[in-house]
C-alpha cells in the first residue's frame, strides 16, 4: 500500500522518542495524558522519525498536545487545525500530518472544516478528544454534550441535541472511522496507528475524560463497565452501511474500534497534485517566464 | 496628429463591446502603444448593457482620462446608462448607430454640444456585408481604424486569428465588415481629423494584463509555491491565474472553503517552508483577521492580498475604494505591526508583490499588499516590468551549527531568528499563536510576552527607513503638496502635471509602503511644504489620519477624500490646490521658487 506514513528509515524507534521535555499542563487524571501515550506507542510502530512529522492543533486542553511531543507542532488558533495541516500536506506531502483537538474545536467553532477535510480526503490523521464539555474554558457546554446537562453555561440543561461525531464524518464519506478510549490503551493506540497508515483522511474519536469538569459516566472506569468492542460483536468494519447503523449509538452506547474502514480506497488527494504537477510541470522554465503569458496574442 | 485619444464605446449584451475592446488593445499594443482598457458592466451577472473606455498614447498612460475624444454609442439607452463613466465635453467625436432613429442635432446627451456628432448605419452596414448584426463591433474597428489611424494591420491579423477556429467563411465575413467600417470612415472623413500618431520609433511590443493577473504574475516570480483562498470579486482572477500557472512551476493551489480556511493553508504551508500567496476582498479579509494574528505571532512568512471593493459589508463589489486602509494596519488584536503595501497602478503590481513576499521571508511575517479594483481590473498595455533590479529573497533557514542547538525564537539583535520547516533534522519545535519562549515553550510569564513582543516589533524597524518604496515627483522645495495612494495616484500625477503646466510650485508623494508609517520620509517631504492635499478614494481620509497618528503634518495640509465610486479628476485637484496657493499669497506666507 502506498502511503506516506510507511517508514522509510530503517532506524527503530520507542515510544519516548516521541515525548517532548514540556510537563503537560492538564489536570492529574485527565483522560488526555492517555491519549498522547497512545499517540507515542502509534508513533514508534509507525517508525517515522519526528522531524517527518508535523503535528497540528486548535485551542483547548487537548489542543495542547503537540507540544508534548517531539514532532514539528503546531498550536494554532481555535478551531482551525484542519486547514492549516491541510496547507501542510499539500505543500509537503512527505510529511507524516497529525491533527488533534477538542469536541469544541472540532465540530463546534472548527465543524465547517470537517466537511471539506473528508471530502477532500487528503491524508491526515484526525483525533479527537472527545469529553463532552469545554474544559479549557471551565466547564461550558460543547457541541457533543448530552442534552440536559447542566453546565456552567446551561445552569438549567441544555436544550439543544448534541452532534454526533461519528455519523457527521461517516455522512460526509469519510472513508476511516473510528473510536478509542485510554480506558484501552492497547486497542487506543492500534487505532491510531492503523488510521495513520490508513491512505487519506482518518478520523479517530477518544472518549478522553475531563476529570474536572466532566461528567461522573464520562470517567474512565465508568467507561469501562460501559464499553463494547465493535469487533466482539462481530461487526464487519467494511460495511459502511452497518457502521452508520451501530454510530447512531453514540452517547447511549460505547462502541469502541474501527467503524468503517474503506476496503478500497481510492488515492488521496496529493497522488492527484502529483499527477497534475505530472502533466504541466515545466522545468525550462524561469519565473521570467511567467510574464510572457502577457504577450498580446492578435 | 495627436500623441493620444481616449475613446468610450458602449451597447447591450450581444453587441460585442467587450471584445472590440479587447481587439482595439491587443492590436495597440502590438503595435507599441501604451494603453489603458477599463470595462464596466451593468448589475446584471451575464448580459446586460456593456461599456469600455480605451486611453491610448505613445507615452507610459497614468489615468484612464476625463472626457472621451471619441464616444461610441450602438444605442442611446445602454450609452447614457454608464453616463458617469462615458462623459462628453465640447472637443468629443460622437460616433452612433442609424438604427436608434435618432437625428444628429437630436441626440439625448445634455449639458455639452460635442464637437461633431456623426450618425452611420453601423447595423446596416453589418446586415448589408455579412448577413447578420453580430459584426457591429468589427464595423467600428473599421471606423475606428479608418478615422484615427489605430493599428489597422494588427486589428485585420488579430481578427483573423480570432474567428480561425470558427472557420474561413466566418474569417472572411470579418474581414468584409472590418474593410466596410475603414472604407466608410476614409469616404466621409471628419470634419476634425485626428489620427494618433506612430508609435515612438523602436517601441517593443507592450505587455497587456490587468493588475490581478500581474499580482499573481508576480507572486509566481518571487517564487510563491501555493494558494489558498476563496471566490470575492474583485480579487478571484488571482485564484484563476494561478490555478493555470502555479502547477508549471511545480507549485499547487486550493479553492478552500471559506477564506478563513484559505489564509489557514496557506499558514500552513508557510510552516511547512513554502511561500505562500492568498487573495481576498473586505468581506473575506474580515475573516483572515485571526490568521494574520497567529502568523505574526508565529513568525510566518505569508502574503496577503486585499483588493478593496467598496465596503463596509458587502457594499458595492465591482466598485473601487480605498477604505481598508484602517483594517489592514489594525484590525487583528494584540500588540503588532504588519507591514502593508500597495500597487499604485497595474505595472506597479509586479514589483510590490515581489517585495511583499521579499519582507514577508526576510522579516518573517505577515504582508498586507492593498490593491483595488480599479487597478485589479483595467487592462493595461505597458512595458515588459524590469526584472533586472528585482531580487527575490528567501527565509533565513538555521545552519547546520544552529540546528545542533535550534532555538526556533532566539532573541538575536535584529529580532529575526532562523526558522526551520518540518523536515529538517534537528529544527524540531512548536509553533503556536499562544505566546511562547525563545525555545517555543508555551508560557504566560509577562517578561517574556514584553520581550517578545520587542523582538517581533524590533525586526520591522528597518522598514520604517524604506524611503525607496516611495514615489516622489516635482520640486523637492515645493510649498504645496499632493499625496495619494493605490490607483488614484495615477490622477494625482496627471494633477501635478497639469499644476506645473498652471504654474503652481507643487511636488507629490505616492507611499508604496502604507504601513508601518515611515515617519522621517514623511517629515522630509512635508518639510517645505505649506499647503496640500492628501487625495484618496475613501469616506474618512484613512490614508490622511493613518500618517497624523505618527507624523505632524503641516496644518494647511487638507484630507480629499470620496467614498468610491464617485470619480476624482485631475482637474478638481489642480483648482483646489490653485486655491490653495492663493490663500498662501493672501496670508503673505513666503512661498517657495520651483526648482
Ligand atoms: C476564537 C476563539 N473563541 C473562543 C476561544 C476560547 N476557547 C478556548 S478553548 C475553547 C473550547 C475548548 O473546548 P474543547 O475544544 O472541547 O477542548 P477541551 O478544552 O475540552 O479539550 C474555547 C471556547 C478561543 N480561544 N478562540
Ligand atoms: S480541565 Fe478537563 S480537559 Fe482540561 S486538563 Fe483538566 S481534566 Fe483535562
Ligand atoms: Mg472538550
Amino acid at each position: 500500500m502506498a502511503t506516506s506514513a510507511l517508514p522509510r528509515a530503517a532506524e527503530a524507534f520507542v515510544a519516548k522518542d516521541f515525548k517532548s521535555e514540556l510537563k503537560p499542563i492538564w489536570c492529574p487524571g485527565c483522560g488526555d495524558f492517555g491519549v498522547v501515550q497512545a499517540i507515542y506507542r502509534a508513533l514508534a510502530a509507525i517508525g517515522r522519525p519526528p522531524h517527518e512529522i508535523a503535528f497540528v492543533s486548535g485551542i483547548g486542553c487537548s489542543s495542547r498536545i503537540p507540544g508534548y511531543t517531539t514532532a514539528y507542532g503546531f498550536n494554532t488558533v481555535h478551531g482551525r487545525a484542519l486547514p492549516i495541516a491541510q496547507g501542510i500536506k499539500l505543500a509537503s506531502p512527505e510529511l507524516l500530518v497529525l491533527v488533534a483537538g477538542g469536541d469544541g474545536d472540532g465540530f463546534s467553532i472548527g465543524g465547517g472544516h470537517v466537511a471539506h477535510a473528508v471530502r477532500r480526503n487528503i491524508d491526515l490523521t484526525y483525533i479527537i478528544m472527545d469529553n463532552q464539555i469545554y474544559g479549557l474554558t471551565k466547564g461550558q457546554l460543547s457541541p457533543t454534550s448530552p442534552r440536559g446537562l447542566r453546565t456552567a453555561s446551561s445552569t438549567y440543561g441544555s436544550m439543544e441535541d448534541p452532534v454526533n461525531p461519528l455519523l457527521y464524518v461517516l455522512g460526509y464519506g469519510a472513508r476511516f472511522v473510528a473510536q478509542g478510549t485510554p480506558a484501552d490503551m492497547g486497542q487506543l493506540s492500534k487505532l491510531i496507528e492503523e488510521g495513520i497508515r490508513f491512505p487519506g483522511f482518518a478520523f479517530i474519536n477518544v472518549q478522553s475524560p475531563c476529570v474536572t469538569y466532566g461528567e461522573p459516566e464520562t470517567q474512565l472506569k465508568a467507561q469501562k463497565q460501559r464499553m463494547e468492542t465493535l469487533e466482539s460483536l462481530g461487526h464487519d468494519p467494511s460495511d459502511r452501511i452497518k457502521a452508520m447503523e451501530l454510530a447512531q449509538h453514540y452517547g447511549e452506547k460505547l462502541h469502541t474500534g474501527v467503524f468503517y474502514r474503506d476496503p478500497a480506497p481510492p488515492p488521496p488527494y496529493s497522488h492527484y497534485v502529483a499527477e497534475r504537477q505530472g502533466e504541466l510541470r515545466d522545468d525550462t522554465l524561469t519565473r521570467e517566464h511567467i510574464l510572457d503569458v502577457f504577450l498580446p496574442r492578435e | 496628429m495627436t500623441s493620444e485619444l481616449t475613446i468610450g464605446m458602449a451597447g447591450s449584451g450581444g453587441d460585442g463591446i467587450v471584445s472590440a475592446g479587447d481587439s482595439l488593445m491587443t492590436a495597440l499594443a502590438l503595435a507599441g502603444y501604451h494603453a489603458m482598457l477599463t470595462k464596466s458592466f451593468g448589475p446584471q451577472i451575464r448580459g446586460g448593457e456593456s461599456s469600455f473606455r480605451l486611453r491610448v498614447s505613445t507615452r507610459p498612460v497614468l489615468s484612464p482620462g476625463g472626457t472621451l475624444d471619441v464616444a461610441v454609442a450602438l444605442n442611446w439607452d445602454d450609452f447614457l446608462k454608464f453616463g458617469g463613466e462615458l462623459p462628453l465635453d465640447g472637443h468629443s467625436v460622437v460616433i452612433y448607430d442609424e438604427n436608434t432613429g435618432v437625428a444628429p442635432d437630436k441626440i439625448p446627451v445634455t449639458g455639452v454640444k460635442p464637437a461633431e456628432v456623426v450618425m452611420v448605419g453601423i447595423e446596416a452596414m453589418a446586415k448589408n456585408t455579412v448577413g447578420s448584426e453580430k459584426a457591429k463591433n468589427t464595423i467600428v474597428l473599421g471606423l475606428m481604424a479608418g478615422w484615427f489611424g489605430l493599428a489597422p494591420e494588427n486589428i485585420r491579423a488579430g481578427l483573423r486569428k480570432r474567428f480561425a477556429k470558427k472557420g474561413e467563411e466566418i474569417v472572411a465575413r470579418n474581414e468584409r465588415a472590418f474593410e466596410a467600417g475603414l472604407a466608410w470612415a476614409r469616404e466621409h472623413p471628419l470634419r476634425h481629423a485626428r489620427t494618433l500618431g506612430p508609435a515612438p520609433e523602436g517601441a517593443s511590443t507592450k505587455l497587456v494584463t490587468d493588475g490581478n493577473d500581474l499580482c499573481a504574475a508576480g507572486a509566481i516570480y518571487a517564487g510563491c509555491e501555493f494558494f489558498g483562498g476563496y471566490p470575492i470579486t474583485p480579487s478571484s482572477e488571482i485564484m484563476h491565474f494561478l490555478n493555470r500557472e502555479i502547477w508549471k512551476y511545480g507549485g499547487t493551489m486550493l479553492q478552500c472553503e471559506d477564506e478563513i480556511a484559505g489564509i489557514g493553508a496557506c499558514v500552513g504551508a508557510s510552516f511547512a517552508g513554502k511561500k505562500a500567496l492568498t487573495a481576498t476582498s473586505g468581506p473575506g479579509m474580515s475573516l483572515k483577521t485571526e490568521m494574520l494574528g497567529l502568523a505574526t505571532i508565529a513568525e510566518l512568512p505569508l502574503v496577503v492580498v486585499n483588493v478593496q471593493r467598496g465596503g463596509p459589508s458587502t457594499g458595492i463589489p465591482t466598485k473601487s475604494e480605498q477604505s481598508d486602509l484602517f483594517q489592514a494596519a489594525f484590525s487583528a488584536h494584540g500588540d503588532a505591526v504588519r507591514p502593508v503595501l500597495a500597487p499604485i497602478n497595474v505595472a506597479d503590481t509586479f514589483p510590490i508583490t515581489v517585495e511583499a513576499f521579499n519582507i514577508a521571508e526576510k522579516y518573517q511575517t505577515p504582508v498586507i499588499i492593498l490593491s483595488d479594483q480599479e487597478i485589479s481590473q483595467r487592462k493595461e498595455a505597458i512595458d515588459r516590468p524590469d526584472t533586472s533590479s528585482l531580487r527575490v529573497e528567501r527565509r533565513r533557514v538555521p545552519n547546520q551549527q544552529e540546528l545542533e542547538h535550534y532555538v526556533r525564537f532566539r532573541i538575536t539583535e535584529s529580532g529575526v531568528s532562523p526558522i526551520s520547516h518540518p523536515g529538517m533534522k534537528g529544527g524540531n519545535y512548536l509553533a503556536s499563536g499562544i505566546e511562547h519562549t525563545e525555545s517555543g515553550a508555551p508560557t504566560a510569564s509577562g517578561l517574556v510576552h514584553s520581550k517578545m513582543n520587542d523582538k517581533r516589533l524590533r525586526k520591522l524597524g528597518p522598514l520604517k527607513s524604506r524611503a525607496d518604496l516611495f514615489l516622489t515627483e516635482g520640486p523637492a522645495h515645493a510649498s504645496l503638496a499632493l499625496v495619494a495612494w493605490g490607483s488614484i495616484s495615477g490622477l494625482a500625477l496627471e494633477a501635478l502635471q497639469l499644476s506645473h503646466r498652471a504654474g503652481l510650485d507643487v511636488k507629490l508623494l505616492v507611499p508604496r509602503l502604507l504601513y508601518p508609517v515611515a515617519e522621517e520620509v514623511y517629515r522630509e517631504f512635508f518639510a517645505s511644504v505649506k499647503r496640500g492635499l492628501v487625495v484618496e478614494q475613501s469616506h474618512q481620509g484613512q490614508l490622511y489620519r493613518v500618517i497624523r497618528m505618527f507624523v505632524d503634518m503641516p496644518a494647511g495640509v487638507e484630507s480629499f477624500a470620496r467614498s468610491g465610486s464617485n470619480p476624482i479628476s485631475p482637474v478638481e485637484l489642480v483648482e483646489r490646490l490653485r486655491s490653495q496657493a492663493r490663500e498662501l499669497l493672501a496670508n503673505r506666507e513666503p512661498v517657495s521658487q520651483a526648482e
